[in-house]
């Protein structure tokens, strides 16, 4: 004990620095291996922004655009955008029915761009549902072909609706004749968030059919269909602010959405008629068959224009 | 003596002040987060609003946002609800079928049906990220909460915490997958997927930060509520026509 004391006491100041010193560098040892943990477990640039690394916020950035929006698609089928852009489905953009497009517009069209096949697509908006909006239109297929008289049930609904103007039953709009009229104040004032006011003076005149046509419509409203309303025959498409197309379908398809016997039909629907046994019954030739209602029943509906009056 | 200078306290400072000397030196100088490009983070604060009343539950914003996203079949960064109200007053909600994302007629006698989108209510107080252990997941200074799939170790307690169901782990990559707002589309001007392929107008994107923009004018105008306020999240992600069925 006392040897070691005495020892001890002999080397005082070099002992206690040493172990000093010994401490220090161990500290500084356990310091500098934390470092070099925290250097390789925490990510780059981790913290700049906030507890995360800010890197990963550009990383997010770099994913590729897909859906690349209408005006990439207007630039090679503008004609196709300006059937579209006017008629019911205006609002339906392009990717939403033929997926995203980016891959497509890079080729330059050498990759195909999703054409929808069958009725599901069409369905997704138009099947009847409860939970859609009534406002909204909607289908039971299987009634609507039967309702038209559709009998293949593998048709598209394609065939008869042009998808880019589903309004005007795969009919050219170009053939129809630019009218100068005006519909109602809901044709246009159909935005809920349209809140662009117009000056009362911007505002285009509005028309009714009987300022042009008033021997037609006082004509008309003698007959059996004087509760029809004249847009629904004559189905009138905004062009511009100041001008329509007004579309005359006389098809007989378009007669019998409304006239055609079936059994499901309500007791007040209008008079019903066999088709096509009432070409038989009325003893036409078979090649008449494309003969159209309007040529034997105009008179009912309303007394011809002449030439020179449509033309006022 | 005197003149010696390592003292015992000497040390014990030099040990303290080491670190930060070391930080100094150490600390995170490289690659500062900031990009390149002219798009300030910091200016925006992106908010979204669906009306539910016009929506029509037709999918496109689903199939939208599963292509622009990648996101595997069976699991949504934005899907839409089905309410159905029988008249026994019952309500059952069921989503799309999940390979074509299109909702089926169904049969029963139904009092109230109708549609309510969902997606990541990008809350100004996200649990999800308080709740990550490593940091994976955060908010950008524009108010979009995000998931940092290099760091993401997938233990998926953001996936538990989060009251609207929005995340998931992605089967793929194993790492937490949800609603990212379509980051690389709104930093770039454009609009979320699966707004720019809504055809109804239901889901409205825009910057809060900006009074004139479509959503702060919409906001202001009517009146909007958010999912489950009472669990403090501030969600801004915006209701319109929300029924009382809709928690």
């Amino acid at each position: 004990m006392n040897n070691h004391e005495k020892a001890g006491n002999g080397a005082t100041q070099k002992t206690s620095y040493r172990h000093t010193f010994r401490l220090a560098v161990l500290i500084i040892i356990f310091i500098l291996a934390a470092l070099l943990v925290r250097q390789i477990l925490v990510p780059e640039a981790f913290g700049l922004e906030g507890s995360y690394r800010a890197a990963a916020v550009n990383e997010a950035r770099e994913f590729p655009i897909r859906h690349i929006g209408e005006k990439a698609c207007i630039e090679c089928h503008d004609d196709i955008a300006s059937l579209h852009d006017k008629d019911a489905h205006a609002a339906v953009p392009c990717e939403s029915c033929h997926g995203p497009g980016s891959d497509h517009a890079q080729a330059e069209g050498d990759v195909a761009i999703r054409i929808p096949e069958g009725k599901e697509p069409c369905l997704a908006c138009h099947r009847l549902l409860d939970a859609r909006p009534s406002a909204f239109p909607q289908i039971r297929w299987r009634e609507h072909y039967k309702f038209v008289g559709v009998e293949d049930t593998a048709l598209d609904c394609i065939r008869c609706h042009s998808p880019h103007e589903p309004l005007f039953m795969d009919r050219d709009i170009r053939s129809a004749r630019l009218h100068p009229l005006i519909h109602r104040c809901q044709d246009c004032h159909t935005e809920r968030f349209d809140r662009e006011s117009r000056r009362p003076d911007d505002h285009p005149a509005i028309f009714e059919c009987s300022y042009c046509h008033k021997g037609i419509v006082e004509d008309f409203s003698q007959r059996a269909h004087s509760k029809v309303q004249c847009s629904t025959c004559h189905m009138f498409f905004k062009e511009s602010d100041f001008a329509g197309r007004i579309i005359r379908d006389s098809d007989p398809r378009f007669c019998l959405l409304c006239h055609r016997e079936a059994d499901f039909r309500s007791s007040d629907a209008p008079p019903g008629i066999e088709w096509p046994g009432h070409l038989e019954d009325v003893a036409m030739e078979p090649g008449d068959r494309e003969k159209r209602c309007v040529d034997c029943h105009q008179q009912r509906i309303h007394k011809i224009m002449e030439r020179s009056e449509s033309d006022e | 003596m005197s003149n010696r200078s390592w003292t015992r306290r000497d040390l014990i400072k030099l040990m303290a002040a080491a670190p930060s000397l070391l930080l100094i030196v150490w600390g995170p100088s490289s690659s500062r987060g900031q990009d390149e490009s002219d798009y300030d983070a910091h200016a925006h604060h992106w908010g979204y609003a669906v009306d539910t009343t016009r929506c029509i539950g037709c999918g496109n914003c689903m199939r939208a946002c599963r292509a622009e996203n990648d996101v595997p079949e069976g699991f949504y960064r934005t899907w839409v609800e089905r309410y159905r109200v029988g008249i026994d007053g019952e309500t059952h909600v069921d989503v799309a079928d999940s390979k074509t994302l299109i909702f089926a007629e169904l049969s029963g006698e139904i009092s109230k049906a109708f549609f309510v989108p969902k997606l990541c209510n990008h809350c100004e107080k996200s649990v999800c990220t308080q709740v990550c252990p490593v940091g994976a997941s955060f908010q950008t200074p524009d108010g979009v909460v995000l998931v940092d799939e290099k760091h993401c170790i997938g233990c998926g307690y953001c996936v538990q915490a989060c009251p609207y169901g929005s995340r998931f782990i992605d089967p793929h990559t194993h790492t937490a997958g949800k609603c990212t707002l379509c980051y690389h589309r709104i930093t770039k001007g454009e609009e979320p997927a699966c707004v720019a392929m809504c055809p109804m107008g239901a889901r409205i994107f825009g910057d809060l930060n900006d009074p004139r923009s479509k959503l702060a004018t919409i906001l202001r105008q009517n009146r909007y509520r958010v999912l489950r306020p009472e669990m403090g999240t501030h969600p801004k992600c915006y209701y319109q026509g929300l029924d009382r069925e809709v928690v």
